[in-house]
């Protein structure tokens, strides 16, 4: 297998990567792993080291083949989506028996911070701010709308591919600015959203298992962002746009994954 | 009964103490209880009790049987729990049943009963969700304030959190409920119904050290159960399950695997899940406290593992035992009572039951 293969090329001693983990500075606690941020010379550009450390409340069997299992499984999906051009950070490091990932520093701010209901703090703040989903927005120079069809659009591209993320949150997307460097040819658009966090990703190419992912998307988007119906109905439209006719079956699984649950109400 | 003292939000305080009567009835367990609010905004738990409907091993509880069950002990229980309280039914400000979730035929014997008392006495109904009375007993035991819940029991798995005047489900069972599935695993192996097929599981799993490979299904902030019980259940289909324990010459090197490791590896991999998917809902939301409710919630290994996993986050968990853990009626009269409070009350035409209805469907109007 072309991933496996390369996974094994970057594969390092695991003393070697350790070394590295302790020359980088910890950058946040995920649920997940560690986030550091390492770079290879003083210096030099930076990347971000994800550690999948050891989850002391799970048996060490069922731990081991767990983090083995999800760093292989999370290199190999970017590697999927970077080559069917979905926008995720490059992979730089695999170390998989150590639950150590290498991938590129993405600088930006997730999508979850950029929505109204996204941060703690904003209790404090006064009532209409809250509300109103542009108020975060403006500042980066983007509407609420377009940002809702990028994130449509970068769905619908990585779907396409036959990857299935596994663990969409708002938190899991990432907005950022490109250098005039970075913008690619032909492109004027200097935003872009960046899908992270492929620890639960599989490959699938299941019409119940795309509409599922979306599901997920949908409850996240209810639980953490108040009153964010139309967002999620122009993320959904986007992402229709952009599937193609492949929506269809996957629009008409999504409206019967949504009916799943339990205790649902009957009515209706 | 122990008293615990918490604060009631301020929004609450009026010049007077309150009493109030919890019925339950929702599966298996009936339960009365009368529980006091205080002037200065504590409570008291008056009484607390329960009777079960214990069936023989290898079989579940039914629902024309359960309900037969509650209707006989509903009124010896209602007496014993006001005598112990102290008090008169004439000294209750309302009378709290379980409206939902939970089997049909339990709960509507339980909705007549407190329907009826609510005639004979002229006393407000209200009706109550009975996650969302798990949550608040779970909270006024624990002193928690503001948890990620994991409410995990036989018919009910989600991860909650609190938002808005609503206890939002982030997570939960795409199939059955984390307690099903251990009970109906417990019916498998023919271990006791007495006092609980949980608890023989719990204490079974002490005596396993192997771990077979599971299914190990977690979906963002969703678990699903159902395909591990199919699996486990094959696991005692296979040669080299040992269901009386290790034969003669056979030792821990054979390859074999016994109930208990069986047990052992269930709990093992469903709970890591359910840890997992809590984890999952605290980094979040940026919660440091998680409160466990619900009948699996006194299981002390689920306990250990939510714990360890709360210290590796600097957080704290909170869990009460199996008088507010398992269903009871305690929890229906405190979740009735902030309700009535704050001015829900149901009136004799609406005091219906559900055997749906979800946690987020209710006002939480006494949280700011």
């Amino acid at each position: 297998m072309q991933t496996s293969s390369f996974a094994s090329k970057l594969n390092m001693a695991s003393p070697l990567s350790h070394t590295l983990l302790q020359s980088s500075s910890l950058v946040a606690q995920g649920a997940e792993a560690r986030v550091y941020k390492s770079s290879l010379t003083i210096g030099g550009p930076p990347f971000l080291l994800k550690h999948r450390f050891n989850k002391q409340y799970r048996h060490p069997s069922l731990d081991a083949s767990l983090t083995r299992s999800r760093v292989a499984g999370e290199a190999r999906a970017l590697l999927k989506c970077l080559r069917s051009g979905v926008n995720v950070p490059g992979v730089r490091f695999v170390d998989a028996s150590e639950g150590i990932l290498g991938i590129e520093w993405i600088d930006g701010l997730s999508v979850r911070r950029l929505l109204p209901g996204g941060t703690e703090d904003e209790e404090d703040l006064d009532g209409e701010s809250i509300h109103d989903p542009q108020a975060k927005l403006s500042a980066h120079g983007i509407s609420v709308g377009n940002l809702m069809s990028l994130i449509g659009i970068e769905l619908a591209k990585m779907h396409a591919a036959d990857i299935i993320h596994g663990d969409l949150t708002t938190s899991n997307m990432m907005l950022r600015h490109l250098t005039k460097f970075q913008v690619p040819v032909g492109s004027s658009d200097s935003l872009q959203l960046v899908l992270i966090d492929f620890g639960l990703s599989y490959h699938s190419a299941l019409v119940e298992d795309k509409a599922v992912d979306l599901y997920v998307l949908e409850r996240a988007f209810a639980s953490t962002h108040p009153e964010s119906e139309p967002l999620f109905a122009s993320v959904l439209q986007a992402y229709a746009d952009r599937l193609g006719k492949e929506w269809s079956g996957v629009k008409r699984r999504l409206d019967d994954v949504r009916l799943r649950g339990r205790k649902r109400s009957m009515v209706g | 009964m122990r008293e615990r003292t918490r604060k009631i939000p301020p929004e609450l305080s009026t010049g007077r103490t309150y009493f109030a009567l919890g019925l339950e009835g929702s599966a298996n367990k009936l339960g009365a209880g009368v529980i006091k609010h205080l002037l200065d905004g504590t409570s008291v738990v008056l009484s607390n009790l329960r009777h079960t409907y214990i069936t023989p091993p290898g079989e579940g509880f039914q629902p024309r049987d359960t309900a037969l069950h509650h209707r006989e002990w509903a009124i010896r229980l209602i007496d014993d729990s006001l005598k112990k309280a102290g008090i008169s039914v004439h000294d209750l400000d309302c009378i709290c049943y379980t409206k939902g979730p939970g089997m049909g035929a339990p709960l509507q014997s339980v909705a007549l009963v407190a329907r009826t008392l609510s005639m004979l006495y002229s006393k407000p109904l209200v009706g109550v969700n009975h996650c969302v009375g798990h949550i608040e007993m779970g909270r006024e035991i624990t002193g928690a304030q503001n948890p990620i819940v994991l409410y995990v029991s036989g018919g009910n798995t989600q991860v909650i959190a609190y938002s808005r005047q609503c206890y939002r489900i982030f997570g939960e069972t795409l199939d059955i409920a984390v307690g099903n599935c251990l009970d109906r695993f417990a019916r498998v192996i023919n271990l006791s119904n007495d006092p609980s097929p949980g608890y023989n599981i719990e204490q079974t799993a002490k005596l396993g050290k192997r771990l077979v490979p599971l299914p190990y299904t977690t979906k963002g902030m969703d678990v699903s159960l159902s395909g591990i019980l199919t699996s486990i259940e094959a696991y005692t289909k296979d040669k080299k399950f040992r269901p009386n324990g290790a034969l003669d010459g056979e030792n821990e090197n054979s390859n074999i695997f016994t109930p208990a490791d069986l047990c052992f590896s269930l709990q093992e991999t469903v709970f890591a899940m359910l840890v997992e998917i809590t984890e999952r809902a605290m980094a979040h939301i940026g919660s440091k406290e998680v409160l466990i409710v619900g009948g699996v919630g006194c299981n002390e290994r689920l306990q250990e593992m939510m714990g360890i996993m709360a210290k590796e986050r600097g957080g704290q968990v909170f869990a009460t035992d199996e008088r507010f853990c398992i269903d009871n009626g305690i929890m229906i009269a405190q979740a009735g009572l902030l309700a009535f409070r704050t001015g829900q009350t149901t009136s004799l035409e609406d005091s219906t039951c559900t055997q749906r209805y979800r946690t987020d469907e209710v006002h939480v109007a006494w949280r700011v």
